[in-house]
């Protein structure tokens, strides 16, 4: 036993030594079989390179290759990206949704006389996937017709599809196999009809966006589309079938969607290789691909996608573990790359600014928050550009109102917001005589209030229509006293910088106000946004302040139901601001109407209601926007023509880049 | 046997607990899968998915129902087939949309190999340590490694990590930085498994340093109290050899109290180490379990817990029998 214990570390140690040892200086590639290993001539060892690159993703492969439908980790998302890009609309460079007329040959909307609206697509011929497969009209109307199935319910798919689809819900629910408003016109037309909810809409043109989805790869072979005149329905065998949960469908669909090789798709790549095991995945350019919407087909033969590490990503910058990272957001992080450059790296930076920001959410309610006049205190008793400049270390700006620099709304309207918006500048006297003029002008015994020496400010609200939780009773008068309860997540460095620099600074003090900080979980905070305990029970509202992040979706700027006074929508937790700002001119009027009074293309109209919604938003000041991060891509100075930006990610940016030296 | 009956009664006991604590963390699972498309649905669509997944979820239904549908005592809402951990079922991972075995068959594969050599070389290089360390007790190169173990006990696991990191693979370029196999590999069979023994080779040697202290010292203090033994002077005074002496009567004496620390690293193979995993970039045991929770993930979370009972309830058996193995004074069931 003794021996054999003896003999069995042994080998293990020799193995281990093996495995360890060796005069490598690549410290990418392992060490034991030399003719695996480029060695370039020493002399030129700059000059020729691999057509291909190592992008370093901080976020997790999870094998959820299905863009979303089932789980949303960003990695996976990026690969399902760069290997699925026949959409018939696609996002361009600066997010908004232009025709691809690499895979559309003609597209048109139709009007129905039950407020419906039908959109008729016709593909271009001879448009294959990596397998060499042919794409049809059948693989776009499947892309819509897996969401409106029974199946999609079993595997919890988060599309909203099935509803604006005519008759999709009712296929969804099993009541019918069929989808009355997906039809198959030939080979290569089909047909959408939106329902009327969804049909009279700024974006409607977005549901035109469609892509392939290969049937028998999805559900396995035997498995179809056809449609008889009433609407298309999946097939097994040519039979028609309600297409449900569990089974072989179910079986493949999940074999499928984290496929480690042969995942059948139409994009600029294919993968070749996902392996679990080292979360890395391997993808080569797909032979087939016809080019992206500008007819664009990528150069660089491979890409790999392996893990970066927060506290290492520069160490596999600088060893060549990897040689494209992006998103870098902390401000040490960006100096510690602009170092490396400095220090003569091979590396490139590419800034771009965030498509959203960290803000202050008030909750208008409750409290003191329910005054406009305190919400521009808070705001000018906050120095932000000091705020951005500490929390960003210099690589951030802000913003005055719901919008970010790099949408197309702000950059048509940089003169009339610059002439429009307020920017609630650092200003404590400002803020002092709001509140005076807001009449937050009592003591706690009712007197008057003259300074922080007197407490907080108070306000007599007896009579006024608001909520009074909180409120004190004196000489038969109710007195709101000026404290806000603020609730945010634990460690978080906002908060952190937000304590210091306002709920603790001596200008709020002064102003007699107070903020009052609770910390808890992430969950905790939806409670506070939804009014719900740990349950999920409704509970009065508590806190009158949050500290959170938001971002803008490429191409769809809808806040439409985010200021509604319908209790139930409310209740739901739409209009988390709990503001009220109905009717003519009203943030909820203005919000509808900017997607829902708009004919879909007309630019001009949106554009100056969306103008009208922010300076509106501006003026009521739910939120204050505190700091929008400038991010930084680092990118090999080999690799050339790789841009991005917010809403041209790394999918996109890839296809148009090269490698000049490479073999 | 009575072993065993406890064994069981502990699991369920530990199984129930377990439930009821993770069921009560405050999360609405069925809002927070949601939250992301909220944006693109409208309030009546939103509202219908929303009450659906709850109802899918079983969310509504009291603990004890959950948790025996769950433990495999009542038949499943959907199926109505009896299908909970009992039947084999670990349970459903909300954070991946997929059977919990399957989210955690990988990351315990590579945790187990992991493991197996980070145990096994830190066994082979302590064990020998510890009693050379023994024999020559109190000598400059004893106290030499006394002080150089010290660092990697005293030291956290982070620190250690990052200052191998810089010294062996950005430096010495000795080791690639993290990771766990060279990117874009295609090997197979032995060359893919000493692709990843590679890989792994700087955080094993983290590990190593952050056990030297620890189990040299326990291995060097059983051994001194061995040597020190009447039965070792006297075998010391009939002549025999040095080496026998140590080898075979000191040690043998001074197994009983390391073999509880051997078996203890050999089952520690299952776990995950949160610092290694996330600063080497493997995709490990540690990792899922933390993001698990941070996922407020409760049936994930619960499997891998009840395997880890599992393991920890099976773990005190082999202890209890290798003393009895170890020492033949030692029965179980006396």
């Amino acid at each position: 036993m003794k021996k054999f214990l003896a003999l069995l570390l042994a080998v293990m140690m020799v193995i281990s030594m093996a495995a360890c040892g060796g005069n490598n200086t690549d410290a990418t590639a392992a060490p034991t079989d030399a003719a695996d290993v480029t060695e370039a001539p020493a002399t030129d060892a700059a000059e020729v390179r691999e057509n291909k690159v190592i992008l370093g993703d901080i976020t997790e492969l999870t094998g959820d290759f299905t863009g979303g439908l089932v789980t949303n980790g960003a990695s996976d998302m990026m690969i399902y990206d760069l290997v699925n890009d026949y959409g018939t609309m696609v996002a361009n460079q600066g997010g908004n949704y232009v025709e691809n007329p690499t895979v559309m040959k003609e597209w048109s909307r139709t009007d129905n006389e039950d407020g419906t609206a039908t959109y008729t697509i016709t593909i271009n011929e001879g448009l294959v996937y990596n397998n060499g497969e042919p794409i049809t009209a059948k693989d776009y109307a499947f892309s819509v017709m897996k969401s409106c199935t029974p199946f999609a319910s079993a595997l919890s798919f988060t599309s909203g599809t099935k509803d604006m689809i005519v008759g999709g819900a009712a296929a969804y629910a099993g009541e019918v196999n069929y989808v009355s408003g997906l039809h198959l016109i030939d080979e290569y037309t089909l047909s959408l009809t939106i329902v009327a909810d969804y049909a009279n809409y700024y974006y409607a043109d977005t549901y035109a966006a469609v892509s392939p989805w290969n049937e028998e790869f999805w559900l396995g072979e035997g498995y179809g589309i056809a449609d008889d005149g009433e609407g298309c329905y999946i097939t097994l065998n040519g039979e028609a079938i309600v297409l449900e949960g569990g089974g072989d469908a179910e079986a493949n669909f999940r074999a499928a969607m984290s496929a480690t090789d042969g995942y059948v798709s139409a994009g600029p790549y294919s993968i070749t290789k996902y392996d679990p095991a080292t979360s890395q995945c391997t993808l080569d350019i797909n032979p087939n691909y016809a080019g992206n919407f500008e007819g664009v087909k990528p150069s660089i033969q491979t890409i790999v996608v392996v893990r970066a590490e927060d506290a290492t990503w520069a160490d596999q910058l600088k060893t060549g573990g990897m040689d494209i990272y992006a998103g870098i957001t902390d401000g040490d992080d960006i100096n510690t790359l602009l170092d490396m450059i400095d220090e003569g790296a091979e590396l490139r930076a590419i800034a771009y600014d965030r498509a959203g920001y960290g803000k202050i959410q008030f909750l208008c309610d409750v409290g003191p928050t329910q005054f406009v006049e305190v919400r521009h205190a808070v705001a000018q008793l906050l120095n932000r550009d000091e705020f951005v400049n500490t929390f960003c270390q210099g690589f951030g700006t802000t913003v005055d109102a719901p919008y970010a620099t790099c949408l197309q709304m702000y950059m048509d309207s940089k003169d009339f917001l610059a002439d429009n918006l307020k920017s609630y500048a650092y200003d404590v006297d400002a803020a002092n005589a709001e509140l005076a003029e807001g009449g937050w002008t009592l003591t706690a015994e009712g007197n008057e209030w003259t300074s922080s020496e007197d407490g907080l400010r108070h306000k007599d609200v007896t009579g006024l229509d608001v909520n009074t939780d909180g409120c004190i009773e004196v000489g038969g008068k109710t007195l709101m006293p000026l404290q806000i309860q603020w609730y945010s997540t634990e460690g978080n460095p906002v908060s952190d910088l937000l304590a210091i620099m306002l709920a603790n600074s001596d200008a709020v003090a002064q102003s007699g106000m107070e903020i009052v900080l609770t910390v808890g979980d992430w969950n905790g905070l939806l409670g506070a946004i939804y009014h719900e305990d740990a349950d999920g029970n409704k509970v009065a509202p508590e806190y009158g302040m949050l500290n959170l992040a938001t971002g803008f979706t490429s191409a769809l700027y809808d806040y439409s139901f985010n200021w509604t006074d319908d209790p139930d929508y409310v209740a739901m937790g739409y209009n988390s601001n709990y503001l009220f700002d109905m009717g003519e001119g009203g943030l909820d009027q203005l919000s509808m109407d900017m997607v829902y009074a708009v004919e879909p293309g007309d630019y001009e109209a949106y554009l100056d209601l969306w103008q009208q919604y922010i300076v509106r938003w501006n003026e009521l000041l739910p939120e204050i926007p505190l700091y929008c991060n400038i991010y930084y891509t680092a990118v090999p100075s080999w690799v050339e023509g790789y841009e991005q930006n917010s809403f041209w990610d790394f999918a996109d940016a890839i296809v148009y880049a090269s490698i000049p030296s490479a073999q | 046997m009575k072993r065993l009956v406890y064994i069981v009664v502990v699991f369920f006991i530990t199984s129930f607990l377990m439930y009821c604590l993770f069921s009560l963390i405050p999360s609405d699972p069925a809002r927070n899968q949601l939250e992301g498309v909220k944006k693109s649905m409208k309030p009546e669509a939103y509202q219908q998915m929303y009450e659906e997944l709850r109802d899918k979820m079983g969310l509504d239904d009291p603990i004890v129902i959950r948790y025996a549908r769950w433990i495999g005592f009542m038949p499943d809402k959907q199926s109505g087939e009896f299908d909970g951990l009992l039947q084999g079922n670990f349970g459903y991972s909300l954070l991946r949309q997929k059977d919990c075995v399957d989210v955690i068959k990988t990351p315990m594969a590579n945790t187990i190999l992991f493991n197996i050599f980070t145990t096994i070389l830190t066994l082979a290089v302590t064990i020998p340590l510890g009693i050379w360390c023994a024999v020559h007790k109190g000598s400059k190169l004893d106290q030499g490694v006394q002080a150089f173990t010290i660092l990697g006990y005293s030291l956290p696991q982070y620190i250690i990590a990052l200052i191998f990191i810089f010294v062996f693979a950005v430096l010495l370029k000795w080791f690639p930085v993290n990771g766990a196999a060279t990117p874009g590999s295609t090997y197979t069979g032995l060359r893919e498994l000493l692709d990843r023994l590679y890989y792994m080779s700087l955080p094993i040697l983290v590990s190593l340093f952050g056990a030297l202290g620890g189990m040299s010292r326990y291995v060097r203090a059983s051994m001194i109290d061995a040597l020190s033994m009447d039965c070792i002077r006297t075998a010391r005074a009939k002549g025999v050899k040095e080496r026998v002496v140590i080898y075979s009567h000191a040690w043998r004496n001074a197994l009983l109290p390391v073999v509880t620390s051997i078996i203890g690293w050999f089952l520690s193979v299952f776990s995950g180490s949160l610092v290694l995993e996330n600063v080497f970039g493997l995709n490990g045991m540690g990792a899922l379990y933390i993001k698990a929770l941070n996922g407020s993930d409760a049936e994930l979370c619960l499997a891998i817990q009840m395997f880890y009972t599992v393991v920890a309830l099976l773990g005190n058996l082999i202890t209890d029998l290798a003393y009895g193995f170890v020492d033949p004074r030692i029965r179980v069931n006396k």
